[in-house]
């Protein structure tokens, strides 16, 4: 990256490894997202985009590396077999920086829409009940469910499910938003729902990590790809470049794979 | 007063104690029983161990053992500690009530931890990375996301473990508590009409078992209610 701009970087990893037993599944991955930056992590199942996400707001500990949010370092410290995050509270604090979006939703089931946008705020930012209350209701209006939010998980589509969840990741105000595969679990009809709020955060200068298949997704509305081979980066650029002129012959075969 | 009308009022009176002691042994089952299952889960190894210790023991002795050793240990056994912290002066006693809820209770508690261990794993594991990810803490995760969906999954395996409470109340006679069984029992011998008596008694333990399984599906409804279709 050429530029030199005063202002921290809302993302930065440098080194990031991991290993599950003999397998490693992340060989040193590096990244710096800027403000605005809609990067897509795209590759094969098992290359690792998944576990990399994960990493980043320590769902999976990695076994190295760093990760800064807006130039705050998550301290981690050695323990036995690896390391640990140093300060649950630093955790916490940035974990709600950081927030994420999954592929099975994972809305609190036993919580109406609205409360699993509210509550969150609630309990972890110390906002009034009504506070909360009339933010989600507002996020919700923007993900097209508000008329849904007294409606249970079970009996919502999965594609106003992966909606509400986002409005669920919007409530937290966060610097980043992590996307780790949020259209895989959909019938195909209800994927367009989905990338279309996707592609409004993206429009409004959020700045988002998605893990992805969809490539359609990943050439119009991203502005950075990532190329993951077997836990190395092994292309990055702008889509433009990355799919039009792959330079890697792996890049190549998975994107005629993919189209 | 006809004998049938006094005895009956005396199984009445003991009916009293039979469900003071269900009331009081209920929160006991289920805090020692989410403690069991937290220690049973935990990442702690001599936490593990001392639940399954728990667990092995209680649920391999007969009640009434277990009942024999509150009654006549439990109370020897706490003064003993109570010298030990340099309090000899103080001396307790157990009565039949106190015995009985330890007793049961501790009963119920390693069944529970069982039951609560299920539900615990039951819970999907990206219900609580969901929390995790929007950055509570590990109190807040367990008590706004893991406790209400343990607590239906729950539900089921609490009722019949309140079901085996219930009769099992009845083994507190044999130490003096002048509950449903020792007041029929007493009022069998004494009018030698057993049968009548002894089915008087049945009647209320039925009463209860019958109220017990309503308000167990009241609660599990109350607890489904997110899972139904709108």
């Amino acid at each position: 990256m050429a530029e030199t701009t005063a202002a921290p970087l809302p993302l930065e990893i440098a080194g990031m490894r991991k290993r599950f037993g003999a397998l490693e599944v992340l060989k040193g991955i590096d990244l710096q997202a800027r403000k605005g930056d809609v990067i897509s992590i795209i590759g094969s199942s098992g290359s690792g985009k998944s576990t990399f996400l994960r990493c980043i707001n320590l769902l999976e500990t990695p076994d190295a590396g760093e990760v800064r949010v807006h130039g705050e370092l998550i301290r981690m410290r050695r323990r036995a077999g690896g390391q640990e995050p140093a300060s649950a509270a630093q955790l916490r604090r940035i974990r709600t920086k950081l927030s994420m979006v999954f592929q099975s939703f994972n809305l609190w089931s036993h919580m109406t829409v609205l409360d699993n946008v509210a509550v969150p705020p609630q309990q972890v930012l110390g906002k009034s009940r009504a506070e909360a209350v009339k933010a989600a209701e507002a996020l919700l209006q923007r993900v097209g469910m508000y008329e849904r939010r007294h409606y249970y998980p079970s009996q919502i589509s999965g594609g106003q499910q992966q909606r509400a969840a986002i409005a669920r990741a919007l409530a937290m105000a966060p610097e980043v938003m992590l996307f780790d595969e949020p259209t895989s679990a959909l019938d195909p009809e209800l994927v367009g729902e989905v990338l279309k709020v996707m592609a409004s955060l993206a429009e409004e200068g959020r700045t988002m990590l998605v893990v992805t298949h969809e490539m359609g997704f990943a050439r119009e509305v991203s502005s950075q790809v990532m190329f993951l081979h077997q836990g190395s980066v092994e292309e990055f650029g702008p889509p433009a470049s990355v799919f039009a002129a792959p330079k890697s012959d792996r890049l190549k075969q998975f994107i005629s794979r993919s189209f | 007063m006809d004998p049938f009308w006094s005895y009956g009022l005396m199984i009445a009176g003991g009916a009293g104690w039979t469900l003071a002691l269900i009331i009081a042994v209920i929160p006991v089952g289920i805090v020692l029983g989410l403690l069991g299952a937290a220690a049973k889960l935990s990442s702690w190894r001599l936490l593990r161990f001392l639940a399954e210790s728990y667990t092995t023991f209680i649920r391999a002795m007969p009640e009434l053992l277990v009942i024999f050793l509150v009654f006549f240990g439990g109370a020897r056994a706490f003064n003993w500690l109570l010298a030990g912290i340099g309090f000899p002066e103080i001396q307790i006693d157990f009565n039949p009530f106190v015995a009985g809820v330890i007793a049961l209770g501790v009963v119920q508690g390693a069944f529970a931890t069982e039951v609560f261990r299920a539900a615990l794993l039951a819970v999907p594991v990206g219900q609580t990375e969901a929390a995790q990810a929007c950055g509570f803490t590990r109190w807040q995760t367990f008590r706004f996301v893991t406790l209400p969906q343990v607590w239906r999954l729950a539900l089921p395996g609490l009722g019949n473990l309140l079901q085996i409470l219930i009769k099992d109340t009845a083994l507190i006679s044999v130490v003096g508590l002048a509950d449903i069984m020792r007041n029929a029992q007493i009022a069998a011998g004494a009018t030698k009409q057993p049968f009548t008596f002894l089915l008087l008694a049945a009647a209320v333990y039925l009463l209860f078992t019958t109220v017990a399984t309503a308000v167990m599906m009241l609660l599990e409804r109350r607890a489904n209610h997110a899972w139904r279709r709108a």
